[in-house]
């Protein structure tokens, strides 16, 4: 996925990096509970691949993989923040 | 002396700068259908971004200077007109309010402010301007929309869609028209968020220059459902000047910083009193508490309302103070604000979301 900023920079992440960075309560683990992606070591291909990105209003973008799995809220800033 | 070319005259006029775009008139696109006759008479189109446009009046006198000066000039005539563009230089429209150009809300944080006389006004002041405007009530538990514009009418339906209720030259829709009467609507937070997105998705909005959305008091589901469903062209937050109302705003500004919605400014409301019997001027909640958070959070200040018996009376009557008495000093404000609102909208128009491929 190539995101264009609205400063004119440029920024490209994989699937798999993306899979791993999901911000979900699932994924990430809340009050308390450790997360899915801090107990398993491997995903699978069909998690790891993009299926479908929309827009969240105008801060973040909600990504589908595969799998089926979208429940990840992607803000700009964490986006930003992984490229850098 | 012959005529001037096209050129000579574009150059002229290129030396005019929108204030708030920060660039000139010419590479903004503004002037259009130019023409200049052998006699050496000058007509063209003066594109504004908004028909709310505060500057109006000057861009023309300061258009007929810039080319009445070239020589060989014999006439000068401005057409002054209006076009509203789309939020965010979007290449397509949005999925969700296709036909709406611009989406402001008007919200508080804390609640009894004034958010929907402002928003009302504000609506009722751009459509006087010349624009097309809706007004969506998003609030779900305490609609005053259908009373402050005297519309407690039911939505007719045509193909499975609400028709929005036409008022004032409005458009309308508040979940008081939906669910009108009495009977309170007992929701929990995700139904006040399917609430809400049924009235922008399943109502017939058809072609709007702006969108002025009455958001409720609150951080909570109606902003987020909100923020996360249309992109937003930006927030008008309103207050009054004591520190436990501008306090509330804050918050309510900087949540939609977080969601990336752009603050287009501060409004304070209730900002002074004058008696009717002394004439006196009173300062009941303060005064410029709004323009001094405004300056400490690096927003504009968009103006301030004072209280007036009329205001609350045309709103219980179901006609705006500005349609109805547009000499007082109460509407004289609110038609400034909405300027203001409508320049601020402007400018992000030409703001560009990021772009995002997937390979």
């Amino acid at each position: 996925m190539e995101i264009t900023w609205e400063d004119g920079s440029r920024s490209t992440l994989s699937g798999e990096q993306l899979r791993w960075a999901c911000p979900c309560a699932e994924c990430r683990g809340e009050a308390g509970m450790a997360g899915r992606l801090s107990r398993v070591k491997t995903l699978s291909d069909a998690e790891l691949r993009i299926r479908d990105v929309t827009l969240v209003g105008q801060y973040a973008l909600q990504i589908a993989f595969e799998s089926g799995h979208a429940t990840g809220i992607y803000t700009f800033s964490l986006l930003r923040h992984l490229v850098a | 002396m012959s005529a001037p070319s096209s050129q000579q005259v574009l150059d002229a006029l290129g030396r005019i700068k929108d204030p708030d775009l920060g660039r000139d008139v010419v590479s903004l696109g503004m002037i259009k259908e130019l023409d200049v006759s052998p006699q050496g008479k000058v007509s063209f189109t003066f594109e504004l971004t908004t028909p709310a446009c505060p500057v109006r009046d000057r861009f023309k006198s300061q258009a007929e200077d810039a080319v009445g000066e070239i020589p060989g000039v014999t006439g000068v005539e401005v057409r002054m007109t209006a076009n509203v563009r789309p939020a965010f230089m979007r290449p397509k429209p949005s999925e969700v309010l296709p036909g709406v150009k611009q989406t402001i809300a008007v919200a508080s944080g804390k609640g009894g402010v004034g958010k929907s006389t402002v928003a009302v006004n504000l609506a009722a002041a751009l459509r006087k301007s010349g624009a097309s405007v809706g007004l969506l009530d998003a609030d779900i538990y305490g609609p005053s929309v259908p009373v402050m514009t005297g519309s407690k009418v039911v939505p007719q339906q045509s193909n499975g869609r609400l028709l929005p209720i036409d008022a004032h030259g409005m458009k309308l829709m508040s979940f008081g028209h939906i669910n009108p009467g009495s009977e309170p609507t007992i929701y929990r937070g995700p139904m006040v968020g399917k609430a809400i997105e049924a009235m922008m998705v399943q109502v017939d909005w058809g072609q709007l220059d702006y969108l002025v959305i009455d958001l409720p008091p609150g951080t909570g589901d109606a902003s987020l459902t909100l923020a996360q469903a249309v992109p937003l062209t930006g927030v008008a937050i309103v207050c009054t000047p004591q520190d436990v109302a501008t306090d509330i705003a804050i918050k309510a500004l900087q949540m939609f910083r977080k969601l990336n919605v752009t603050p287009l400014g501060l409004i304070e409301n209730m900002s002074w009193y004058v008696c009717p019997s002394c004439g006196h001027r009173h300062e009941i909640f303060s005064h410029g508490g709004a323009e001094s958070a405004a300056k400490r959070l690096g927003v504009p200040f968009l103006g301030a309302i004072p209280l007036e018996e009329g205001i609350r009376e045309d709103a219980d009557s179901g006609t705006p103070v500005v349609i109805s008495r547009p000499e007082s000093a109460g509407a004289k404000a609110f038609v400034e604000i909405a300027s203001q609102v409508a320049a601020r909208t402007s400018i992000q128009s030409f703001r560009q979301l990021p772009v995002i491929n997937v390979h």
